[in-house]
């Protein structure tokens, strides 16, 4: 069984890493030499193709993207300058605003079953106990395999007389073995969810347990000294001191709900009717069922922003005051 | 002899401890594992017991025929798999490339303006690659980068670009500092230096940042769905869909599920095997936020 090299990664925080050249620069007291001009030079040379590669194909598009959804952008013929008309028509398109009201009640659902089985998951294989990797392991491959594979598994099992979800639920008189699970919005979203939180619960495992790794021994050590509980522990030492691992593994988390989509394409649909599509799905049908580029490029600015605000808040949020 | 005794029945509690430890967590592994075994069981069924009622009669009927029929059918998912794996193994090995060169850049060659590069390239995170689609497409139609396991390939080096240059620059500030030192006197050309003194040194950075793109790129499907439209070029997420939905004829659910345990084996097998490089990713690009 192996441990895990990168824990030692955990316990020194990014900007405390020494770095090394910026010394050996400043050493030698020669700021702006031949010396520091050729490393600006290499230095640039091998950072290019990163930044090649960044600027083509992610900070280029959400320009360009931003242009689009500023005219009509139609499939042949001039393209038109149109202001904010997109924005306009976005809040009149009831599927998009559909989607991002069926997106906030998906996150809604599944960010605290996720946060708190991750937590107590973390807390269950933290220790150095004999088997707590393996379980670890096990824990996370869900998360491995990915939900695309999983999402189809799930179809199978979840067809009303053939499925097993539906054989064992209603030999424990749960369900009844007719159910379809995925032809009823509210069915649709319930197993869409437990999928999920079952799938994601072990990366808010791994991301818990490595902050709870990095707290260092002895403060745990003082804490026993003075007779604190195990409850009170957990609540007044470790919980404060995980608050920026927490608000990573939140934001992960929520994040990755808004952006949804394979799970509902290859479960749902998007069915019944619209009520299961998500804000990614309703950007991509815009886009490539109905050809409109303009609109599907303003809900995409939308999504950028949620998510950013998502984000900046929730980091704000849990990290401020600690500092 | 009263300290030993009064230590003896705090052991034996520390042993039922133990033993109830390691009961939960064979049940926790089982609710997280059993599924994902009986899915393997479940797609060794003849189709007729998979969409059929369950009974105990067809239970135990264990056959290899969705296998056989997936792998030498008309849906030729062998060629979906190859497609995976060429666009998977591809990005993995241009994100370990340019994310080397790059966290060498940044840890070894400080330089004025290193730091608002590196934001940039971290920027590449805070952009969800689900919303920035659209543009996307269109940027690849004008560079003929559509239908193209190679475009497929560069869109998804991009995404785990972040990551990978946030890892390898941590490599690099690890080696330590008189090899550096040691390395610019001797006069040793850049290149030379990265590969002869600094390479021993950053291989397992290089493996995190392998092995993250490998699995990012071998299950990632909205891209794939979106960036090719032709069947022959399909990636094993998207050809799935299309058993899913019965594009070639019927819906076969057995073959449903003996597709999705193709596309999840290696997964498993890779993460097992490479998983403390894993967690050192995971770690790692954690800590960035």
């Amino acid at each position: 069984m192996t441990k895990a090299p990168g824990m030692t990664l955990a316990a020194s925080p990014p900007g405390r890493v020494p770095a090394l050249a910026r010394v050996a620069g400043a050493r030698r007291g020669l700021p702006r030499t031949a010396q520091s001009r050729r490393n600006t030079r290499t230095g640039l040379a091998l950072v290019s193709p990163a930044l090649i590669f960044v600027s083509v194909f992610a900070l280029f598009p959400l320009g360009f993207g931003i242009y689009i959804s500023l005219t009509d952008w139609p499939l042949i013929g001039p393209i038109h300058f149109i202001g904010l008309s997109n924005y306009q028509n976005l809040i009149h398109n009831s599927v998009f605003l559909q989607s991002i009201v069926f997106t906030l009640k998906y996150t809604g659902i599944v960010t605290i079953p996720i946060f708190v089985i991750g937590y107590a998951l973390a807390v269950f294989v933290r220790s150095n106990r004999p088997g707590a990797t393996l379980f670890r392991t096990i824990i996370f491959l869900p998360y491995i395999v990915g939900l695309v594979a999983e999402s189809y598994m799930a179809v199978v099992e979840l067809q009303p007389t053939s499925g097993t979800a539906n054989f064992v639920l209603s030999k424990l008189g749960i369900v009844s073995d007719s159910t379809a699970w995925l032809v009823h919005t509210g069915l649709a979203l319930t197993a869409v969810s437990i999928l999920v939180i079952w799938f994601a619960a072990g990366l808010t495992m791994m991301l818990l347990m490595a902050g709870m790794q990095s707290i260092p021994h002895e403060i745990y050590e003082s804490a026993r000294v003075d007779g604190a509980s195990w409850w009170s522990i957990e609540l007044r030492l470790t919980l404060p001191l995980l608050r920026r691992s927490i608000a990573l593994s939140l934001i992960v988390s929520v994040v990755g709900s808004f952006l949804a989509f394979n799970q509902f394409f290859i479960m749902t649909d998007g069915g019944p009717g619209t009520s299961t599509v998500p804000v990614v799905m309703s950007i991509f049908d815009t886009a490539f069922a109905q050809m409109d580029v303009g609109l599907a490029s303003a809900m995409s600015v939308v999504l950028v922003l949620v998510v950013g605000l998502i984000t900046f808040v929730q980091f704000r949020y849990l990290q401020g005051d600690s500092d | 002899m009263a300290p030993a005794r009064s230590r003896r029945p705090q052991r034996k509690r520390r042993r039922s401890g133990f033993g109830w430890y390691l009961a939960g967590g064979v049940a926790i592994s089982a609710v997280f594992s059993v599924p994902l075994l009986w899915e393997i069981f479940r797609s060794f069924q003849p189709e007729s017991a998979i969409s059929a009622a369950p009974s105990s009669r067809t239970f135990g009927d264990l056959t290899t025929a969705n296998y056989q029929a997936l792998l030498s059918g008309q849906d030729d998912i062998i060629r979906n798999v190859t497609n995976s794996l060429i666009v998977a193994i591809l990005a993995a090995v241009m994100t370990a490339a340019v994310a080397t060169l790059a966290g060498y850049g940044f840890a070894i060659f400080r330089f004025r303006g290193s730091g608002s590069v590196f934001g940039m390239v971290l920027l590449a995170f805070m952009i969800p690659f689900q919303a920035v689609l659209t543009p996307l497409f269109l940027e690849m139609h004008f560079l003929h980068l559509l239908n193209s396991l190679i475009g497929l390939a560069l869109f998804y080096t991009t995404f785990n670009l972040p990551v990978g240059v946030y890892v390898m620059r941590n490599s690099f500030h690890q080696v330590p500092r008189e090899l550096v030192d040691a390395a610019r006197v001797d006069g040793a050309s850049v290149i030379t230096t990265l590969v002869s003194v600094f390479r021993p040194l950053i291989m397992p950075g290089i493996a995190t940042t392998a092995l993250y793109a490998f699995l990012f790129s071998w299950t990632e499907f909205l891209g794939a769905l979106s960036f090719l439209t032709n069947d022959s070029l399909f990636t094993l997420p998207v050809a799935l869909s299309n058993v899913e939905t019965g594009t070639y004829g019927a819906v076969n659910y057995g073959l449903l599920l003996a597709g999705a345990v193709i596309a999840m084996v290696p997964c498993i097998v890779v993460y097992v095997g490479l998983q403390r490089y894993y967690v050192r990713g995971l770690v790692s690009g954690a800590l960035k936020g």
